[in-house]
């Protein structure tokens, strides 16, 4: 597996479609993240603090994008919508292979079909990790930056905090990495894969969950406690929220980071192993 | 032996089918019995094949589109399973590590990253097979790709593509090369080339099997030659034994004395006179020397003596009931 895995990441580096897609996520990490909103919370537009908390000002927000919020800040806004580019990443992996035919170059070389498929989703979870440690490493620097723009003092959260929410967002991005990883070996290409990871991600869960909410709380919350969205939405929260001046009551995820971590675990071993049972046994005629 | 109906549906009697003695040709490399394929419930695509190819040989596949080919091909490369029978390439079963260890392939359009250049491509082949790397240039050497090496794949001419695709076959250096149309979209001198190259890769112990649509290409390069028809392999042999006996016009006179010459020679029932004072006959084509002299000798003057040899074209449609499809 270590010649397949090797011979993967060789292709993963010098795929230029990989390092746009990553430098694309981390442009609009820097862009909305932090490059838009300081100048928003700056220079708010007027009348902007109606609806806000009596004495509450836009600017009062800021402290969400100062060093000390940068872990809260980088899981509530990335962890779930972060999912979309690692999705796009498994399936840009996979699909291509049948796309290109290169699936039938790789399958007559060596080494036997899931020897191939461990390496290659061994590699997809470098870049996922690569990913997400440029997104921590940008989020930081963003953070520090706009602190000293402000003349602030603010220190960075403890590195066991940092390393855990690295940990939880690497798991988090995984999931979608396999989850389109799966779609593409179902669906044996790139364009139906990447179509329908997204509307899951950004319609599907939601959406339904959204309309059932209408049923009551009491109803909908234990059965979408088992679904990935919500439990990626759940680890994010699990490292807490920024705190505002007149605003300090907050959601209650509900259920707790362990619950999420092993639905999450389950849903990657799940779609491993649906991807193998696909690659293992269906013919390839492309 | 080969048995050509005469509608054309022309079948093997396996009984007496040809099947030289491993010892002539070599332990058997490729083995089939009774493979088949079939799509849904309904799509047979190789239907109880049974195909033996031996060590050393150049044993080209031939049929019209849709006979099966590249799905056994691929069936013995372990990217389609069979639904029944078995097969063993290299004394393992397809697809297996000990098995695509010793082979090369082509199948199809040759298929590689277009984002990398043609000697990356091949370095991470070497990767995945577990070659040294000085075995890139030495393969993209073999091919004359050199100079484009370092462009990328999605620059090449088909030509190109087709050629990194034998370098990618001759990477690990197999002992069994299975190319399916090497010569696909190839201008002339390329198909030369590669049908020179494909030649003297046969040459010692490696086995070439070859699926191709070019009979001119298959007659030159191969020893060895399967005809498959809907699935099922409906001849086999050499060229010269699917040739069978060849039809020599001879015209001598006496004609009487002729006739009483070849008679004995070749056998009544295989000589036809044809009314102006010449004959036909059924004989091998290398006896056509002892004939000629046996007349000489008898008194008889020959004024015509020429073989007609039936070309592996003529073959193909008896036996495929194809015109012009390849």
């Amino acid at each position: 597996m270590v010649a397949a895995f090797r011979g993967e990441l060789f292709k993963a580096v010098r795929r230029p479609g990989i390092w746009v897609l990553v430098g694309l996520f981390l442009g609009l990490a820097i862009l909305i993240g932090y490059a838009i909103t300081y100048l928003i919370y700056t220079h708010p537009p007027p009348n902007s603090s109606q609806g806000l908390p009596p004495g509450t000002t836009l600017s009062d927000f800021k402290i969400a994008l100062y060093p000390e919020n940068f872990v809260k800040e980088t899981m509530s806004q990335w962890g779930v919508l972060g999912g979309v580019f690692a999705l796009i990443v498994g399936v840009l992996l996979q699909g291509s292979e049948y796309g290109w035919g290169t699936i039938k170059t790789l399958y007559t070389q060596r080494y036997g079909r899931l020897t191939m498929l461990f390496g290659k989703l061994l590699a997809m979870f470098v870049v996922v990790l690569v990913i997400v440690l440029g997104l921590f490493a940008v989020d930081a620097a963003c953070s520090w930056i706009v602190a000293h723009l402000d003349g602030k003092t603010s220190s960075f959260p403890a590195a066991d905090v940092i390393v855990k929410a690295i940990g939880a967002a690497f798991l988090i991005f995984s999931f979608w990495a396999v989850f389109g990883f799966a779609l593409a070996t179902a669906f044996r290409q790139s364009a139906l894969a990447i179509g329908l990871g997204l509307a899951y991600a950004l319609v599907i869960e939601l959406l339904i969950f959204g309309l059932l909410a209408g049923l009551g709380g009491s109803v909908v919350k234990p059965i979408q406690q088992w679904f990935p969205i919500a439990n990626s939405s759940y680890l994010s929260q699990s490292f807490g929220q920024v705190r505002f001046r007149g605003l300090e009551s907050q959601p209650v995820p509900y259920a707790d980071a362990t619950h999420a971590v092993v639905m999450l675990l389950l849903y990657v071993i799940a779609f491993t192993t649906i991807s193998a049972w696909l690659t293992r046994t269906r013919d390839v005629t492309s | 032996m080969l048995s050509l109906a005469a509608d054309n549906a022309a079948v093997i009697d396996t009984a007496v089918r040809r099947r030289p003695a491993a010892a002539v040709l070599g332990d058997k490399v490729v083995e089939t019995q009774g493979l088949t394929k079939v799509y849904g419930k309904t799509i047979t695509a190789v239907d109880r094949l049974d195909l033996d190819v031996y060590r050393g040989e150049v044993y080209g596949f031939l049929g019209p589109n849709g006979a099966g080919k590249t799905t056994t091909l691929r069936m013995l490369l372990g990217l389609i399973r069979p639904t029944g029978g078995t097969a063993r390439v290299m004394g393992a079963a397809p697809g297996t590590p000990a098995s695509l260890v010793k082979v090369g392939a082509i199948v199809e359009t040759p298929a590689f990253y277009p984002y990398m250049s043609g000697r990356d491509n091949l370095r991470l082949l070497a990767m995945y097979c577990g070659v040294p790397m000085t075995r890139v240039d030495a393969t993209l050497e073999q091919v004359e790709l050199t100079p484009r090496a370092r462009h990328k794949f999605s620059t090449y001419s088909m030509g190109m593509k087709q050629r990194l695709g034998i370098a990618a076959a001759l990477l690990k250096e197999p002992d069994l090369l299975i190319l399916d149309e090497p010569t696909n979209g190839l201008d002339p001198q390329g198909m030369a080339d590669v049908r020179n190259l494909i030649i003297e890769l046969g040459k010692g112990q490696r086995t070439v099997l070859i699926s191709s649509h070019l009979l001119g290409e298959v007659e030159l390069m191969c020893t060895r030659i399967g005809v498959i028809k809907k699935g099922k392999i409906v001849a086999e042999g050499t060229i010269d034994e699917l040739r069978g006996a060849a039809t020599l016009t001879v015209r001598g006179t006496p004609a009487d004395l002729a006739q009483t010459v070849l008679v004995r020679d070749a056998g009544a029932e295989n000589v036809t006179a044809l009314g102006d004072g010449s004959f036909s006959l059924k004989v091998a084509a290398q006896r056509t020397a002892d004939i000629n002299q046996h007349l000489v000798q008898a008194g008889v003057a020959v004024t015509e003596l020429h073989m007609d040899e039936r070309s592996l074209e003529d073959i193909f449609m008896e036996l495929t009931g194809t015109e012009g499809g390849l």
